[in-house]
């Protein structure tokens, strides 16, 4: 018997990549984030053969919860063509012998970067968002020991003098994405660089949002229907970003959240940001038989949570 | 070590708002603050002068529960905090008293105001601290301040960098008082400020502290600010109270060889 | 198009073949003599990818084009898949083969100082006569020509391959605080930054294992930084030593220890005098007078004498009462981290548009609020 027939063989990887004791650790560490919504729970954060920065912390999340049955979606700004979406696709079915899919519907377990669905998720499936910096805090207080004894006291103060600056000195609210929430009353959480239209998506939702940060070490959770609330004054209210009157030249979506194209002639083109959901528009245009789900927006614009989202009156200076 | 036998304030005799006993602080070796008490009654205000070094303004920071001290008492006469030491409070009650109850003025702007946030921002944070969350309010309660500061209402929305020091105290005031605290704490608030705006921030001061009958503690060296303001007066010197008594008795007629000294280098 | 709506596999597929065609195949041999020729390269990336396994990290060099950021990112992804069979027993002088050590302290010290292999008093000139041809020569001498090295000579002194700290004559006069008097830890229970997050004031053993594997650029900058002034220590180099290892394992049967093997290994130490300009060594316990020095160390798997001279010196630094703040702990160890560091900064080429777009809305918000705002 030769050392080599003892040894496994060297491209020999483990099930989902990562040895057993990190799946563990990540599948308690989510435990305890679901269990405190919106609390950051630290956690060892394995390096992957993906760049940090890249989606490392949704991935080792998606990897510790996958199994083989699992039917996967991973979409960046809501393509699920995006080189690296497509990427991380590949590596996940490699690793996990996972199904993929485009369809939202179908899928079990969803990783993005930026996005979410517009078709609403359901009971039983998991988003899995990334997040590269995931303490809402930090452009007001960069010191992480710092920051979390102000979550420690829920001292959210800073957060809302921010909103007072930016109502006096430009009339609105100028936070773009990222649009920090508090979650189930008590923690301010930042979402994920999703846009302000996605925001509301989390609230009272179906399905479990797992949120991982690779590259900061942290995860955290919002668990089926509860309460996230995006920061805002009794009196001046959270927008979001309007979509009236853009048509998606792909499909013919409206009130959609819209990519904007910029055209040679000086125009604006739009292309609804959900591949997914654009790619199942044109098939049932095509006669298809196409199972399409309800959108967390109608056609008219209305959220399906009626009196969450407000009107703003002009001007409040 | 001061005795606890104060002379009463004219006109008042009723229980201190605020009682400390044995405030005690050392930085390494260094004794800060030995061993002092004081008093102060509701509505009136409390000078505290000596030298730089001699532990004046370590008991405005303890006082205003910056700083743990090594030893000592604390009580509010306040309801909610009555009878409790206020230096044992937690983080989280701390702050909820402070923002409720105390406002302070610092001599270095720097270290009361956020350089990068509007005049009204500033003043509105400790509404939002308290947990105000209506916009026009916050609006509303800035603006008032300030103008009960008399600060120049077309400036609110300045960053406090962009004004002058008589300004930006005058926002530190607007911001201490915004929720008419029941203790103000001065920490040398015209020092640094030109002759002629001390004496109008001086004339503010006065006004406001008697309109808003709160309980006052001023620290300074300057003596004439001291007579202007305080109904009595501490003498501290190496962290002890050397002397004490109504202001004017004590500026007039010292007793205590190092008090002379003051006041003579004074007038 | 890199978001190209149906093309993204295939272009990813073109873009990395693309990569190989132009760095060219490579095979063993290649990487062999990597790892032959290039030892100081093969240490970095295994010290930054903390593992230690110089035919992984030369094929990592190889299979990156020598990209060193991604050859550490590769040693890292693939550690991440290795179970923990054992701990191996603690390092000491006794079972570390030493072939180098300096200190700046004195001008001798107990056990002798050994240069070693060492460029640091090499002309730096190009061999350019390599490129005709000629085979590169051991240094000699004159520079030029001249004899090549008596390699069975008697040393002039006896050589002890294993000399005692410096830090135990310092001990020995009270000049550095005495070790703690603690049994032999278990190795299994020292905290491991690879397993648990770090949180601030961090363990010892995970600000010294954040800096064996820190990034070697990043230490340096934040180190240099303190050393031209805006640093509050004025350290001294105590000890610079490189050596090779033992790798003890005690057996998990009959219980004997054994050496699995042998690694590089360097540490860095420099010493400071308490109370200059930091005085925030709360390293009095007690009875004992306090330690007139101040120690800093770092210690990394390879050889590679910046890291840890730079790393020492932060290690001190990070102690400072009123640290610069590009010198505090969680400064210091978050912004050296290699791999973090490297990976966020490229993650930046990847589309932002939904991100951008939010903003863009805002800022139309605000141009409406504005002309609203308007006199009508």
């Amino acid at each position: 018997m030769t050392l080599a027939e003892l040894a496994r063989p060297a491209q020999d990887y483990s099930y989902a990549f990562l040895d057993e004791f990190a799946k563990r650790e990540v599948r308690r560490r989510i435990l305890k984030a679901i269990a405190i919504p919106g609390h950051q729970v630290p956690y060892a954060s394995r390096e992957l053969p993906i760049a940090r920065g890249w989606g490392t912390g949704g991935l080792q999340v998606t990897l510790s919860i996958a199994g083989p049955h699992d039917i996967v979606k991973v979409i960046d700004q809501g393509a699920d063509d995006s080189v690296n979406a497509v990427n991380l696709r590949r590596f996940i079915a490699r690793m996990t012998g996972v199904a993929t899919t485009s369809d939202a519907q179908l899928a079990t377990i969803i990783q993005s970067r930026h996005r979410i669905t517009e078709e609403r998720l359901r009971e039983g499936q998991v988003l899995v968002l990334q997040v590269p910096d995931p303490e809402p805090l930090r452009a007001v207080e960069p010191n992480i020991s710092l920051a979390r004894e102000m979550h420690a006291d829920a001292d959210y103060a800073l957060m809302w003098l921010g909103l007072y600056e930016q109502v006096v000195r430009f009339g609105t609210f100028m936070t773009g994405a990222s649009y920090p929430v508090v979650v189930h009353q008590r923690y301010l959480m930042s979402p994920s660089p999703i846009p302000r239209w996605d925001t509301p998506m989390l609230h009272q939702a179906a399905h479990l949002t797992l949120l991982s940060a690779g590259r900061e070490k942290r995860l955290y959770a919002v668990p089926p229907y509860t309460d996230v609330r995006p920061i805002e004054f009794e009196d001046v209210f959270f927008q979001v970003e309007n979509q009236q009157g853009r048509i998606c030249e792909q499909s013919g979506a409206v009130n959609k959240f819209m990519n904007e194209i910029p055209q040679p002639d000086g125009s604006m083109c739009y292309q609804a940001s959900d591949t997914g959901y654009v790619e199942k528009l044109v098939r049932r245009a095509r006669g298809e038989p196409v199972a399409i789900g309800a959108t967390y927006y109608d056609d008219d614009g209305t959220f399906y949570h009626p009196g969450y989202l407000k009107e703003q009156e002009p001007d409040h200076r | 070590m001061t005795s606890l036998a104060f002379d009463l304030p004219r006109l008042l005799t009723t229980a201190p708002l605020l009682r400390a006993r044995r405030l005690t602080k050392h930085y390494g070796a260094i004794p800060a603050v030995a061993g002092v008490d004081l008093d102060v009654y509701p509505g009136e205000v409390l000078g505290i002068v000596g030298e730089s070094g001699s532990g004046k303004s370590t008991i405005l920071r303890l006082l205003n529960l910056e700083e743990a001290p090594d030893t000592g008492d604390y009580t509010l006469t306040i309801d909610g905090y009555r009878g409790r030491n206020l230096f044992t409070l937690d983080r989280y009650d701390r702050r909820a008293l402070r923002v409720r109850h105390i406002g302070i003025v610092y001599q270095n702007p720097l270290h009361g105001l956020r350089m990068h946030i509007t005049s009204s921002g500033n003043v509105a944070e400790r509404l939002i601290m308290a947990g105000e969350r209506r916009f026009a309010t916050l609006r509303n309660a800035a603006r008032d301040a300030l103008d009960a500061s008399e600060f120049p209402l077309a400036r609110m929305d300045d960053i406090p960098r962009r004004l002058s020091g008589g300004m930006q105290q005058r926002v530190q005031l607007a911001k201490a008082i915004a929720l008419q605290p029941m203790v103000l704490l001065l920490d040398e608030p015209t020092t640094g400020l030109d002759v002629s705006v001390q004496a109008l921030v001086l004339d503010t001061l006065k006004r406001i502290q008697r309109e808003l009958h709160v309980a006052t503690i001023i620290v300074s060296h300057d003596l004439g600010v001291i007579r202007t303001l305080a109904d009595r007066v501490l003498v501290m010197r190496h962290g002890r109270v050397v002397e004490h008594g109504l202001t004017d008795q004590v500026l007039d007629d010292p007793q205590d060889a190092y008090t002379q000294q003051l006041v003579a280098a004074k007038l | 198009m890199y978001v190209a709506a149906k093309g993204g596999e295939r272009a990813i597929q073109q873009a990395e073949q693309l990569f190989r065609e132009l760095n060219g195949t490579f095979d063993a041999t290649f990487v062999r003599l990597i790892e032959r020729h290039m030892p100081y390269l093969i240490d970095r990336v295994m010290g930054e990818g903390s593992l230690y396994a110089p035919e992984l990290a030369a094929l990592a060099l190889a299979q990156t084009g020598g990209d060193l950021y991604e050859a550490v990112l590769l040693l890292r992804a693939y550690r991440s898949t290795q179970p923990r069979l054992a701990y191996a027993e603690p390092l000491d002088e006794a079972h570390t083969f030493t072939v180098r050590r300096i200190s700046a302290a004195f001008k001798d010290i107990p056990g002798g100082q050994y240069l070693g292999p060492t460029l640091d008093y090499s002309h730096r000139l190009l061999h350019l006569d390599v490129l005709d041809g000629r085979d590169s020569a051991p240094a000699s001498p004159d520079g030029a020509t001249g004899d090549p090295i008596d390699k069975t000579g008697a040393a002039d002194l006896p050589f002890d391959p294993h000399p005692p700290a410096l830090t135990d004559w310092h001990r020995r006069y009270g000049l550095l605080a005495p070790l703690p008097d603690l049994p032999p830890h278990d190795p299994a229970s020292v905290p491991d930054v690879t397993r648990d997050p770090i949180h601030f004031p961090a363990p010892r053993a995970h600000r010294l294992q954040s800096l064996a594997r820190a990034d070697t650029g990043g230490v340096l900058a934040l180190g240099y930084a303190s050393m031209r002034g805006y640093g509050m220590i004025h350290p001294t180099v105590n000890e610079v030593r490189l050596g090779y290892a033992d790798v003890r394992l005690r057996h998990p049967v009959s219980g004997a220890l054994f050496s699995a093997g042998r690694v590089r290994v360097c540490q860095g130490e420099v010493v400071t005098p308490a109370g200059s300009g930091s005085d925030a060594h709360p390293s009095t316990n007690g009875a004992a007078p306090p330690a007139a020095l101040n120690p800093g160390f770092t210690a990394t798997i390879g050889w590679n004498e910046v890291k840890v001279i730079a790393g020492a010196m932060l290690d001190l630094e990070m102690e400072a009462a009123n640290a610069h703040p590009a010198h505090r702990e969680e400064f210091v160890l978050y912004h050296t981290e290699a791999v973090e560091a490297s990976g966020f900064c490229i993650h930046f080429k990847l589309p932002h548009y939904v991100t951008f777009n939010s903003s863009l809305d805002a800022i139309r918000r605000a141009y409406a609020a504005v002309q609203q705002a308007e006199p009508q």
